[in-house]
């Protein structure tokens, strides 16, 4: 056997060869993989007390967008708390994202600034975002303060790591042309700079999404009244696994989708201009490398 | 069509470091060029070639002495090929094109899309650079550059990054629209074939930028490498830079 | 004399940038922990917001009493061997999707999807299924190290170039002989930059789900401190949490430069 990388198709007869191909389609792999998780869950179920099944779970998240009772709690009120925070989050994220590009842009401009905040920078990226839950919670108690703040100062210094890089990748070759042509300033800025920065800006958009959403969940956890994170905290004292797994379920779907449908098809369309000439290989931020699996448990 | 006229030009880099020494990147050079000519600046590695281009574009100051570039006694317009394409990556090539350009958005593309025509791209508009292999970038590069309409094109060695043949065939595309536009050409080459092929008159710098030949080629176009006479030329040159290379040896070991 | 220019770079001179940077480092820590001495006890008071001499009283006095090295023991053991739990199942599969199209495509969503859980998600699912204890936490930074283990291996076992593979074979290597000397070689930075990142996460989630549910570790005193309203504590723990996750993270950077100089020329080349 001769030692090779990511095996060629291999060679059958036409017609096993189509079966075969069949069943071992990219699509047809996924779908084999997502079965089985689903079977494992229902086994971990059975084997778990705590843990609840597939369909018990589903089963109460649609009570829960519906009405009726659940052992004597009032349901229904899925929307009250989803809406609740989300809203939270909207306002965090945006404040964070302003917040991140201005001190972003300090940095990767100003050499001095760089100096001056790079190392806090990078401090404030390790803390963790449940450190700014408790510190807000404690600060602000209950209302709608802690999440929101936790959500700015857990997201703002990965824009403004991202967004620094962005304008330091700027080339001086380019400038120098630019300069060589007499660009005027503002053209410079439309289609030298802007440009250059946008993919860095999207990937550091969404990092603090993710961040921003995991961040608004702790908050809600340990300090809230309402919202996700409240709620699934909830059903959790209170025992009711189904309850919990439920939420936590609606909201890593919230965040899968929002990724998976708004993020990285606006992050592929930002970096359209880096494909390869064969077209292989996109370099547009979403093939299956490590850089590119965005790190929720950070 | 433009006049260049560089007068008693230096130009001196600050040290860098500790204990380190000043840089006298050009010592002195003073030479006129107008009209359609085709001028080739040669010479080895070191001797300022391309640090008198940027102070004749403007993106770099002289220390002393002077660079005038006019056009009907006004300031000339100037374009500009480099060594690598310097294309926006993030742009399609016609925007590419449109980004150097003043005109108005139809004018621009009409404009533009004449000069890409002229370099075989008219297809490529709406790629991007990435899509390109470098000699296309490159000619993009020289379309781009034609396109401003400068009085004087400066060229810094465009085809030293490119392979043999796609060098050729972009040198007499090169020909072909210095003909048909009439412009001042400066093109910087270490590659003295190249220059005898292109040019009508050669300028040869030796180490620490000062003048050190200056001569016309008078052949017809285009050039044949094959011709005796055109042998004749680039031999010249190659024995002048030995002579240089000489001068210079005798001129360390006495010092 | 004078000596001519080369054509590149217009030089600048150097000594003036260290001054400046080493200058902007100093006021930047300065500045920063001045504002926070001032914020402390003129804007806000001494409880909502300690300045940093009572935080590094607290600090100190952690360490002293030794709470520091009971819990970050405890902390960092279980997340070694809920990351070595990760790496066994993470480094098959990787191996596995690196060298075959199928099982790249089997397990691409599951990777893809676990690496982008939330570490919360883990966390909080190992509360469920483990409740507060030692195994809650190792096998949350197992799954969660694991996707990584996976995508680096996987990337590693790609990026083999299949010309040296085919050098060796022309020269009659044997399989071991090119597993041992191409292969692996080969396959190590990855691996090793995929593990500096997996462990800088493994480390927060480890953390995150002591804070959940444990009963020790740097997450539980954390949680501790919550519960007991000590801001003080609570930002004592966190500091050093950081402190200790940083000269980790430089550790094995170094360890990385070491082992893996021949990349550095490689690279510039």
């Amino acid at each position: 056997m001769t030692a090779s990388t990511a095996a060629a198709p291999t060679q059958t007869s036409p017609r096993r060869g189509k079966i075969r191909r069949a069943l071992t389609a990219d699509w047809a792999a996924r779908i084999t993989f997502y079965v089985a998780v689903l079977v494992g869950w229902q086994l971990l179920a059975w084997q778990v007390a705590r843990m609840p099944a597939p369909w018990e779970t589903l089963d109460f998240l649609f009570r829960e967008l519906t009405g009726g009772s659940q052992g004597g709690v009032v349901t229904g009120v899925f929307w009250d708390h989803f809406l609740v925070t989300v809203q939270r989050f909207s306002i965090g994220l945006v404040v964070g994202f302003v917040i991140g590009v201005i001190l972003g842009i300090g940095i990767g401009t100003f050499r001095f600034v760089k100096s001056l905040l790079n190392d806090i920078m990078l401090v404030f990226l390790a803390l963790p975002a449940v450190i700014w839950a408790f510190l807000t919670v404690m600060w602000f108690g209950l209302g709608w303060e802690a999440p929101v703040y936790t959500v700015i100062l857990a997201s703002f210094p990965f824009v403004a790591v991202n967004v620094a890089q962005g304008v330091r990748a700027v080339s001086p070759e380019l400038h120098d042309m630019s300069d060589a042509f007499r660009i005027p300033r503002q053209r410079r800025l439309r289609h030298l700079m802007l440009p250059a920065i946008s993919g860095y800006l999207f990937t550091g958009l969404r990092f603090a999404v993710i961040i921003g959403w995991n961040a608004v969940l702790l908050a809600e956890w340990f300090g809230s009244t309402n919202g996700v994170g409240w709620r699934a905290r909830f059903w959790y004292d209170a025992a009711r696994y189904r309850g919990f797994l439920g939420w936590v379920i609606v909201f890593i779907i919230f965040i899968f989708l929002l990724d998976g449908f708004v993020m990285r098809p606006l992050q592929r369309r930002a970096f359209r201009w880096r494909r390869d000439r064969d077209g292989g290989g996109d370099g547009d931020g979403t093939e299956l490398t490590i850089d590119n699996v965005v790190v929720m448990g950070v | 069509m433009a006049t260049l006229t560089v007068k008693d030009l230096t130009k001196t880099f600050p040290a860098v470091g500790k204990g380190g020494q000043p840089v006298k990147a050009i010592g002195g050079i003073s030479f006129e060029m107008s009209g359609q000519v085709f001028v080739s600046l040669v010479g080895p590695s070191g001797c300022g070639k391309s640090t008198l281009l940027n102070i004749v574009s403007g993106v770099d100051t002289p220390t002393s002495g002077s660079v005038a570039v006019t056009h009907d006694g006004r300031p000339a317009h100037l374009g500009y090929v480099f060594q690598d394409p310097r294309l926006l990556p993030w742009r399609t090539v016609i925007q590419n094109m449109r980004y150097v350009s003043d005109l108005e958005e139809d004018e621009a593309r009409a404009n533009a899309r004449r000069y890409l025509d002229m370099v075989g791209l008219a297809h490529a508009e709406d790629m991007y650079p990435g899509q390109l292999s470098g000699g296309m970038q490159q000619r993009v590069g020289i379309a781009r550059a034609f396109s401003v309409g400068p009085d004087l094109l400066l060229m810094d060695e465009p085809f030293s990054h490119l392979d043999a043949i796609t060098a050729r065939s972009l040198r007499e595309q090169l020909q072909e629209m210095w003909n048909e536009t009439k412009k001042t050409v400066l093109f910087v080459t270490h590659d003295v074939m190249e220059a005898v092929q292109l040019s009508n008159r050669i300028i040869t710098l030796a180490h620490g930028g000062t003048l050190f030949d200056d001569t016309p080629i008078d052949l017809p176009f285009p050039r044949k490498a094959s011709d005796p006479e055109f042998a004749q030329h680039q031999a010249r040159l190659l024995g002048r830079f030995e002579d240089m290379e000489a001068e210079r040896s005798t001129a360390s070991r006495s010092n | 004399m004078i000596p001519a220019a080369t054509e590149s770079t217009v030089p600048r001179s150097a000594a003036s940038h260290d001054w400046r940077r080493s200058a902007g480092l100093v006021i930047g820590w300065v500045g920063f922990l001045a504002l926070w001495a001032f914020t402390s006890t003129v804007i806000l008071d001494e409880f909502t917001l300690p300045g940093p001499a009572k935080v590094a009283a607290a600090m100190w006095e952690i360490v002293i009493e030794g709470r520091f090295a009971d819990d970050f023991a405890a902390s960092i053991s279980k997340t070694f061997i809920g990351f070595g739990l990760g790496a066994s199942i993470g480094a098959p599969v990787g191996y596995a999707m690196g060298r075959s199209r199928y099982w790249k495509a089997f397990f691409h969503d599951g990777v893809v999807g676990a690496g982008s859980i939330p570490g919360i998600t883990y966390a909080v699912l190992a509360l469920v299924v483990f409740g507060t204890g030692y195994l809650g936490p190792v096998i949350a930074v197992g799954l969660i190290s694991m996707p990584f283990i996976a995508l680096s291996v996987a990337e590693g076992v790609e990026g083999v170039d299949p010309n040296l593979v085919r050098m060796a074979t022309a020269f009659r290597r044997s399989d071991s002989q090119i597993s041992r000397h191409v292969m692996l070689p080969s396959i190590m930075p990855f691996v090793f930059a995929g593990v500096r990142l997996a462990f800088a996460i493994a480390w927060k989630v480890e953390a995150l789900t002591e804070v959940f549910g444990s009963s020790n570790g740097v997450g539980f005193q954390i949680r501790f401190a919550f519960q007991s309203f000590s801001i003080t504590n609570v930002l004592a723990w966190t500091l050093l949490f950081i402190i200790f996750m940083l000269v980790i993270e430089r550790g094995l950077a170094v360890i990385e430069r070491r082992i893996f100089k021949w990349r550095t020329w490689e690279q510039t080349a």
